[in-house]
């Protein structure tokens, strides 16, 4: 063996066992005996990985298969149906996107029948907390305000709410929002989504055997599918939550396992979607469950949050994030969680068998969402507060089963709640609400552009440290970030979401504005549906005027350093497809097929002004990031800091001969 | 409080001067920023919508787009 393979081998052998920078993490790690369940432990038996599968050349579509296709041996060539590496990977792609659109146009859905039932009085604790809100989403659906009720008025709004998945014609009513150059690219290209599920379902039959094979083509209902989802399903998800929940507004909380408490009832909820957890907020204020949590032996009852329900009741509530979805195994590891209560998406498989070695009680409440070994309490909508009830006395009635106990002492404070109503409220105020501030900054040189900083954690690469490095970079550069789902809470973690952080991170200009608007150089916009916000950012900054008339001319870029699930490629797509140069770190999933990812990386910038890139270390993201933004703001005319000059009267003279 | 810093800065004359630095007092707010409770009634929502939220919900178009025909 030579030499350096032998260091490479002794290199991987000493990696350490958890690959994170989180200090509660590393805490926990130095003071519990953790038993080999963690998702660390596993992806070490898992590995190595199958490399045609990681390059998005297996395919498995039909039972000729599954085909291992690759374009650089000759006998490997084509599949058994004779289609080559580009179509597979352009029909697993685009499968990828499906599964991203469907997850968050099923969580609008569910909002959605919410929202409907809440309208119709038909349940009870819901109600229209956010009535311009309500006018707002009224106006884009053409449903007529005038004098009618509110309930009325909802009751329209979610009857056409609901309409935009079965659409068959369209276009997406919400797709008007965007730029009026960005809707006629998208008519022009033949990616105006109809409706929501008609996208889902077209994707589904083009990749089935025998169907689409040209990549180009796959790619166009790619496009459409994921525009339905950004500027469909995911908004829509967003609207109907705020309209309910409260349109979100800066607020304090805190960040980290530290947030859990040693002599309270701990109750940590997890998933995505928000109309159980609002419940669970109201119900643990309750005096009744309060007394019987004494009765247990407990002080109190601590509500916290995993992933992006923990987001969506940050953003409106203030309640604490304990963690992101690396985090969810270790929250039970400290032994303080006596119910982790679960709803849809990035739960992970192994929660019930880690809750074994501890006493965490796994409560599944969707019937979507169960998981072996868990306990599961449907939520029901029409009977939320009883719900959210015994979930919550199931959780006091098990916190005197606690074993050992170890929460780190690890916590840092942050501020949330800038939905893109917020931002421009803060730039301009109640009366002169804009983005000008904004716009003129970008202008004038003090920031550089912005960039949008989302997506998951992967146990591939080191947990958190992909998000905090890149935008520490970014944000040194005068880029403002704007953040949403676990990389959001990675930062927050960090210490990057206070406005100190400015003095601290960023560069001077970018600190500048920060200092005069009272904001952190990153802003934390919520949940990974509530990207759609990013999205309305990004169109008032076209519509504002002064930065080109698409959002493919404005200085922003787009990043998921440590995306792991198909939504992340859902979400990136969206972006790609509204204009908009997106990096992605860890792995990327068409490596195995030239053209095609030259078609992502190159060719779709032709198409829609924006294209996808990856890099795996953070300071390259972040140089190509900057490049893209310093390439936008030279074709603006933008590129230098321009002086202010005051001009005397010779001046004016020269200018009038002129 | 937080202690004053200065700073040297160039005016608009060109002179070298010492200003006041940037605070960064804690940005710690006790209770939410609630400022979408500021609408009394619907008219000051429609209204807001017009003016506040124009980009989308003014009567013409706005900015960039001003004076272009709709896609």
């Amino acid at each position: 063996m030579a030499d350096n393979e032998k260091e490479k081998k002794a290199q991987k052998q000493e990696k350490p066992r958890f690959t994170t920078v989180d200090a509660a993490i590393l805490d926990l790690c130095n003071n519990v005996e953790i038993p080999e369940i963690t998702c660390w432990d596993r992806t070490k038996k898992q590995s190595p990985r199958c490399s045609f599968g990681e390059k998005g050349i297996c395919c498995r579509i039909c039972s000729m298969g599954p085909c291992r296709v690759d374009e650089s041996r000759e006998k490997l060539k084509y599949g058994v149906c004779g289609v080559d590496s580009n179509t597979v990977a352009a029909r697993n792609f685009i499968r990828m996107i499906a599964g991203g659109a469907a997850a968050h146009s099923d969580h609008a859905r569910a909002g959605a029948e919410t929202f409907l039932a809440a309208a119709k009085g038909e349940a009870p604790g819901y109600a229209i907390k956010d009535e311009q809100k309500l006018l707002q989403l009224a106006m884009d659906f053409d449903v007529s305000v005038g004098d009618r009720s509110v309930q009325d008025i909802a009751i329209e709004v979610g009857e056409k709410g609901m309409g935009i998945f079965g659409e068959q014609f369209g276009p997406i009513p919400l797709t008007k929002r965007a730029p009026l150059k960005r809707q006629k690219l998208w008519a022009e290209q033949g990616m105006l989504p109809r409706g929501v599920d008609r996208e889902i379902v077209e994707i589904m039959h083009r990749t089935h055997i025998g169907v689409d094979m040209d990549p180009v083509n796959l790619m166009q209902q790619g496009s459409r599918a994921a525009i339905a989802d950004g500027w469909g399903g995911s908004m829509l998800a967003t609207e109907l939550q705020d309209i309910m929940f409260g349109t979100p507004v800066p607020i304090l909380g805190r960040s980290n396992l530290g947030v859990l408490e040693k002599e309270q009832v701990n109750i940590v909820i997890h998933g995505h979607e928000p109309s159980l957890s609002e419940m669970i907020v109201a119900v643990v204020q309750d005096p009744e469950m309060i007394e019987r949590a004494k009765q247990k032996g407990a002080q109190g009852i601590n509500l916290a949050g995993i992933c992006c329900t923990a987001n969506e009741i940050l953003m409106r509530h203030g309640v604490p994030l304990a963690g992101n979805f690396l985090q969810q195994e270790m929250a039970i590891i400290t032994g303080a969680v006596d119910a982790m209560v679960v709803d849809v998406q990035c739960l992970m498989g192994s929660l019930p068998r880690v809750a074994e070695c501890f006493h965490t009680k796994v409560i599944t409440t969707n019937y979507r969402a169960k998981i072996p070994g868990a306990t599961h309490i449907q939520f029901e909508e029409h009977d939320a507060v009883e719900t959210a009830k015994k979930i919550v006395r199931a959780a006091i009635d098990n916190f005197p089963n606690r074993k050992e106990v170890y929460i780190p002492d690890v916590e840092c404070d942050l501020i949330g709640g800038f939905s893109h109503e917020t931002i421009n409220y803060l730039l301009g105020g109640m009366f002169r609400a804009s983005y000008k501030p904004l716009n003129d900054n970008i202008i004038n040189g003090r920031i550089l552009g912005v960039a949008g900083v989302v997506g998951c954690n992967n146990v591939k690469c080191e947990h958190d440290a992909g998000h905090i490095d890149l935008v520490k970079e970014l944000i040194a550069n005068n880029v403002l970030v704007l953040q949403t789902g676990c990389s959001a809470v990675a930062c927050a973690k960090a210490g990057l979401m206070l406005p100190e952080a400015a003095a601290k991170y960023a560069g001077p200009g970018l600190a500048e504005v920060c200092e005069t608007v009272g904001i952190p150089p990153v802003l934390h916009m919520g949940s990974c549906v509530d990207n759609s916000r990013i999205l309305m950012a990004a169109t008032a900054m076209v519509k504002q005027g002064g930065l080109g008339d698409d959002i493919s001319g404005l200085p922003v870029a787009g990043a998921a350093p440590e995306w792991m699930s198909e939504k992340a490629i859902s979400i990136g797509h969206y972006f790609v497809a509204s204009g908009v140069y997106t990096v992605f770190g860890t792995t990327w999933p068409t490596t195995g097929a030239s053209e095609l990812t030259d078609l992502l990386f190159n060719g779709y910038e032709e198409i829609t002004g924006g294209k996808w890139d990856f890099a795996l270390e953070s300071n390259v993201q972040a140089q190509k990031m900057i490049d893209h933004i310093k390439k936008k703001r030279e074709a603006l005319g933008i590129e230098k800091a321009r002086k202010r000059i005051l001009y005397d009267m010779a001046m004016r003279r020269e200018l009038d001969a002129g | 409080m937080v202690d004053e810093k200065k700073v040297k800065k160039e005016s608009w004359t060109g002179e070298d001067v010492e200003v006041l630095g940037e605070t960064y007092a804690e940005g710690k707010p006790d209770t939410p920023v609630l400022w979408r409770k500021k609408f009394k009634n619907r008219e000051e929502m429609l209204k807001y919508l017009k003016s506040g939220e124009r980009y989308w919900f003014s009567d013409d178009w706005y900015g960039s787009e001003k004076r272009k025909t709709p896609a």
